[in-house]
């Protein structure tokens, strides 16, 4: 079973802050959430980081900046991260911050639709697209292939590159998307 | 003796060289800022004249003389915007300043408001995402989605002040009826500041990639179209870049003023020149972002 830790956003800037605080703007304030946010992955070592922007209600793009580009360019290459609760404004603040470092991250919106934000290249955002659309189950690289109507080894490439951005999991039986439990 | 600066009678974006010229240099001359005739003034104006204020404050020049509108209905709205307030910092305020509290008045967005460090930027978009929110959708007739992104426009153009102006500058939001020149209502949000301006804060970094061409001009060209910043870490220079993005999508004006120059994205509705050079100097930067009511 995978270990996820959640991550709070409002939480976190109510103890990362003095001041009585709502919205996640400014570079300072995001470098202060990004600590704290440091110290609890420190602290804990779990596969898979939830953040959740649920109660947030103003993200800029300075904020969006020092918590998630930071954050992914720090521990992604050893953490899976999964954005939580993200609406269209945390989008248009998350997804040029993601894009100017090269970067991608799976966000669920309100309902729980996963959505990569940021930098992937189009096969690869076609193939999570189908990923998520098999209920969830792990997904064979043929199956892709065949639902994308590409090569076998288009689909296995596009896949790898999920993979290697920690978008997706390989198991035994397949691939399966990054999501909440 | 005294030199008078007058203000113009239709303060805003449009007559604002003409203030910046009749400003020039402050040293020398005690100044004279000449308002009794005014008879309208933009956010933009408003903080320009408080710019000026602290500009000859931060030179330790003598404390200049302010005469405020003789229309008392003028001088009302200047008070109601939260300018007379913080304007009896600067200048030697003469004419009748009426004692009104600056909140609750239906069109001032946001009143007149200092803005120093990330508190202030905390401040600002905590006390206007409410309002904001009832005014873009329900008097612009914009989509709620244009409601999210204010607040982060607002931040990011207050964080300039903070992060790279070295010293301290002002937010000013209203919304009004552009009667004659757009025939709609907008939403207009000035942020000035009377520091370093572009082409100091970006030197360091820019001027020699730039090399002969460099200046105010190269400088706005620098920020605006191409998003550098002056520090080294890839993750500045996204500000610019999100507030063009945010009122490129709502059909909107954005100009950047500082030194001697001046760079737009104009939008359809404007007849305002991308880039202005030569212009007269003015410290600091004045960012200017105007939104308009949605039209079928």
């Amino acid at each position: 079973m995978t270990v996820m830790q959640r991550i709070d956003l409002k939480e976190v800037l109510g103890r990362a802050v003095s001041g009585p605080y709502g919205d996640l703007v400014t570079r300072r304030t995001g470098q202060a959430v990004r600590s704290e946010i440091e110290e609890m992955l420190d602290d804990c070592d779990t596969e898979v980081a939830v953040i959740d922007f649920g109660t947030v209600r103003c993200l800029d793009l300075s904020c969006a900046d020092e918590i998630v580009g930071k954050l992914l360019l720090q521990y992604g290459s050893a953490r899976y991260f999964l954005l939580v609760g993200v609406d269209d404004g945390h989008r248009d603040a998350l997804q040029p911050v993601l894009e100017r470092h090269q970067l991608a991250v799976v966000a669920e919106d309100r309902s729980g639709t996963p959505r990569v934000l940021g930098s992937i290249p189009d096969r690869a955002r076609d193939a999570f697209d189908v990923l998520t659309t098999s209920g969830y189950g792990r997904t064979a690289a043929d199956e892709i292939a065949q639902r994308l109507a590409v090569p076998p080894e288009a689909a296995t490439a596009a896949l790898q590159e999920l993979c290697a951005r920690r978008l997706v999991r390989e198991g035994a039986n397949g691939f399966q998307p990054l999501r909440c439990a | 003796m005294t030199r008078v600066v007058e203000i113009p009678a239709h303060f805003d974006d449009h007559s604002f060289d003409q203030f910046a010229k009749a400003f020039g240099d402050p040293s020398g001359t005690r100044l004279l800022f000449d308002a009794h005739a005014a008879q309208w003034a933009s956010p933009f104006g408003l903080l320009g004249l408080l710019s000026a204020g602290q500009a000859v404050a931060e030179q330790g020049l003598e404390k200049p003389l302010l005469t405020l509108p003789r229309d008392r209905d003028v001088a009302h709205y200047w008070a109601r915007t939260g300018f007379v307030d913080h304007a009896e910092a600067f200048f030697e305020l003469h004419g009748k300043a009426p004692r009104v509290h600056a909140r609750g008045d239906s069109d001032v967005l946001l009143e007149v408001t200092a803005v120093r460090g990330a508190d202030d930027v905390h401040d600002v978009v905590g006390r206007i995402q409410d309002r904001s929110a009832a005014i873009l959708t329900g008097e612009l007739g914009l989509d709620p989605q244009a409601t999210m992104g204010f607040g982060m426009a607002l931040s990011e153009a207050c964080q300039n002040i903070v992060e790279h102006a070295g010293t301290g500058g002002w937010v000013a939001v209203q919304t009004y009826t552009w009667r004659k020149r757009l025939g709609r209502r907008v939403v207009v949000i000035a942020v000035t500041d009377a520091g370093m301006g572009f082409r100091r804060s970006l030197e360091s970094t820019q001027a020699k990639r730039f090399g002969d061409r460099w200046g105010d001009a190269a400088a706005l060209e620098a920020a605006l179209i191409q998003g550098v910043s002056r520090f080294r870490d890839s993750g500045r220079g996204q500000g610019i870049a999100g507030i063009r993005r945010y009122l490129n999508r709502w059909s909107g004006k954005f100009s950047i003023r500082s030194g001697t120059a001046r760079a737009a994205m104009v939008p359809s509705w404007d007849d305002d020149v991308p880039l202005a050079d030569q212009l007269p100097q003015f410290p600091g930067s004045q960012l200017l972002m105007i939104i308009p009511a949605h039209t079928e």
